[in-house]
């Protein structure tokens, strides 16, 4: 298959050339087994004698995304330039970076220990924690069935938002004159059978921002397997994990494969567990994602508890911003079960003139009994 | 040692320029490929940083024509493909009805390419010359349109019941851009070439002022250019694209302006709702950051 558009080419140079696509592959790249071909090709129109040219050529081609085209030049070099011609293919972990958008080595460890002995479990802590959390929790079987059958009921209830713009329906509101006619057709020019136009019904798209820092440590798995649960069930739900910093996980989460699942948000835990910071962390949402994941059609759906560590006006005005851009902001609060729970503190406090719901939802029965609710609110 | 692939790229940049675009090598180098392999170019990048630039100058410089589909929400193939002309077709069935001629011919007369609208999809692959084709905005469209689009754009044909396949005589020159406010497939990204446009540097941006504004003077141009660039590194909503960086010059043009300093500050506020078009991002600008980013110029 490789050996015809590699005649002209050096036989040392193809195996070279056609050898690339599969270390691409290695390091996160999707490039699939055609590729090769398609390599050597170009190789051939463009020559191999100016590197230049041939890096700027296969980057082209093989690049599918903004970060694989960022992190193209130096994986070029690396496969093609002797002096790194041995050097290992680039871990997965800054590969999951790229994709995360979240800067490598931006938190490191700078929390004492003895000051960890005097805080508390519960409150919510300033610093940033280097801990790597125990992901099993998000594939236990235990619950899964009821999770997934909870979520199935919210995405199918999820009902459609009507829109303006109008598509061909079975039954509608104004006749739709050339699927008529066209319809015509087999009746000799007279119109029987009558089509229809009605008015668009999409599903609003979801965005969750879930909170892990140490205060929601008993939540926030659970919240993960909601979210996972969700993304199998629609196809337009994006999510993200905040606690100093928000990081997406949609990718992470939507991996068919749970164990691949798992990994990958091992390697995206960076600061897992560690203080909040709500307002900041919406700002940096509000500034990093949201033109792009949030529009007029978007719910967005916040996880947290509100213990929050910074200050309450930031969180405040985030948010303010973000109902601005949303359609609805729904806030789930895990420890609004608890008897004689008043959303008092400062965070909460903040948050509640935005918010177009709050409910409470620590456990699976708890959300199954604000469904009705939260789908209202979605609305 | 210059291969002549190279000499080939130079080339073409130089005829990019010459036709007022200010190309990277990376993207002369794309558009190279996309003769070659006859694939369609993937353009992602921010707003305003010239995507839908490159398919206009693609066309000048290739001399045909330009098609256009701006992708919207519920874009369907009707409107990107072909739509029979039902007035028409309605009054034609009036007219034939005491015509004698069989049901067929009749048939065939109303279904024929005289009732046939041409929407943008149809038109480039009927095209005699091959045209540019720009999909603009492909991720406005929904998801279901691409995967229509993606069986066009890999046979070059397009198949209409009434009237049967249309095979492309000459293969356009496809141009798909994507502000990425929504995930494309891969299916799609694995089919075209990719091109990232990020924001220009230094060098590129102040070619590109004197190319579309010759009136402006060079040290002005280096100060306009100099000064957006420290835009650009405060965290904004909206960073100002090209387009904006030629429509403040437009406007410090009109008002007589002849130099950014410090001293200015007055006036540079009148001008930035040209460069600003955001209510937050206009409380990030306040007259002492205006005057330290026009000290630094």
């Amino acid at each position: 298959m490789l050996s015809a558009p590699s005649a002209s080419l050096d036989a040392r140079a193809a195996d070279r050339l056609a050898g690339f696509p599969a270390f691409l592959r290695a390091n996160g790249f999707a490039v699939g087994g055609g590729d090769a071909v398609q390599v050597l090709r170009t190789a051939e129109r463009v020559g191999v004698l100016d590197p230049q040219v041939l890096r700027l050529s296969l980057q082209a081609l093989l690049c599918g995304r903004a970060d694989e085209w960022r992190r193209f030049p130096e994986l070029f070099d690396a496969w093609f330039l002797p002096a790194n011609r041995w050097q290992k293919p680039e871990r997965r972990d800054s590969a999951a970076h790229g994709l995360s958008g979240a800067q490598p080595g931006g938190n490191a460890a700078r929390r004492r220990d003895d000051d960890d002995a005097i805080r508390p479990r519960q409150a919510a802590s300033r610093d940033e924690v280097l801990s790597s959390a125990d992901f099993r929790a998000l594939t236990e079987r235990e619950h899964a069935l009821d999770i997934e059958a909870l979520m199935r009921r919210l995405a199918r209830q999820l009902k459609h938002i009507r829109l303006r713009r109008e598509v061909r329906a079975r039954h509608g509101r104004r006749l739709d004159l050339p699927g008529t006619i066209r319809r015509s057709v087999a009746s000799g020019g007279t119109p029987f059978e009558l089509a229809w136009r009605d008015r668009r019904r999409v599903r609003p798209r979801i965005v969750l921002l879930i909170d892990v820092s140490r205060s929601m440590v008993l939540y926030s798995f659970f919240y993960l397997r909601l979210a996972r649960a969700l993304s199998a069930e629609l196809g337009d739900v994006a999510s993200f994990i905040f606690h100093t910093r928000v990081t997406a996980v949609s990718q992470a989460l939507h991996d068919p494969d749970p164990w691949r699942a798992q990994e990958r948000l091992h390697l995206i835990a960076q600061g897992w567990a560690g203080g909040t910071r709500i307002g900041e962390s919406l700002l940096q949402f509000n500034r990093e994602h949201a033109p792009r994941t949030v529009h007029a059609r978007t719910a967005v759906i916040v996880m947290s508890d509100g213990y929050d560590t910074g200050e309450p006006a930031l969180l405040s005005s985030a948010l303010a911003q973000l109902k601005r851009r949303a359609r609805r902001v729904v806030w789930l609060n895990p420890l609004m079960n608890q008897p004689g729970y008043a959303p008092v503190s400062q965070g909460m406090q903040a948050a509640l003139p935005h918010l177009d719901l709050l409910a409470p939802g620590g456990d699976l029965a708890s959300i199954g009994a604000v469904l009705p609710r939260l789908i209202d609110a979605l609305h | 040692m210059t291969s002549p692939r190279a000499i080939e790229l130079a080339a073409l940049q130089q005829e990019l320029a010459r036709a007022g675009y200010i190309a990277e090598p990376a993207l002369a180098a794309a558009l190279l490929l996309m003769q070659d392999l006859q694939r369609p170019l993937l353009l992602e990048g921010d707003a305003g940083v010239g995507k839908t630039e490159v398919a206009k100058v693609l066309a000048q410089i290739r001399q045909t024509r330009l098609i256009r589909l701006q992708c919207y929400e519920g874009l369907d193939a009707h409107s990107a493909m072909y739509e029979w002309n039902y007035q028409r077709q309605l009054l034609a069935i009036k007219l034939l009805e005491h015509d004698e001629r069989g049901l067929q011919r009749k048939e065939q007369d109303i279904f024929s390419e005289r009732y046939l609208l041409k929407r943008p999809l149809l038109e480039a692959i009927t095209a005699d010359v091959a045209p540019v084709l720009l999909i603009d905005e492909i991720d406005r469209a929904d998801e279901a349109f691409e995967a229509y689009l993606l069986e066009l754009l890999s046979d070059f044909q397009m198949s209409i019941p009434e009237l049967g396949t249309v095979h492309a005589t000459q293969r356009p020159w496809v141009v798909i851009t994507s502000n990425g406010t929504r995930e494309l497939s891969d299916a799609l990204r694995r089919r075209c070439l990719y091109q990232y446009i990020d924001y220009p540097d230094y060098d590129k941006e102040l070619a590109i002022v004197r190319k579309k504004a010759p009136a402006v003077a060079l040290a002005l141009a280096q100060q306009i250019v100099a000064f957006v660039q420290g835009v650009r590194r405060i965290e904004l909503q909206k960073r100002p694209g090209i387009a904006e960086t030629l429509d403040w010059t437009a406007a410090l043009l009109r008002l007589g302006v002849s130099s950014i300093d410090a001293d200015g500050a007055e006036r540079i506020l009148d001008t930035l709702s040209a460069l600003i078009k955001t209510r937050d991002d206009r409380a990030a600008f306040p007259r002492e950051v205006i005057a330290r980013l026009a000290a630094a110029c």
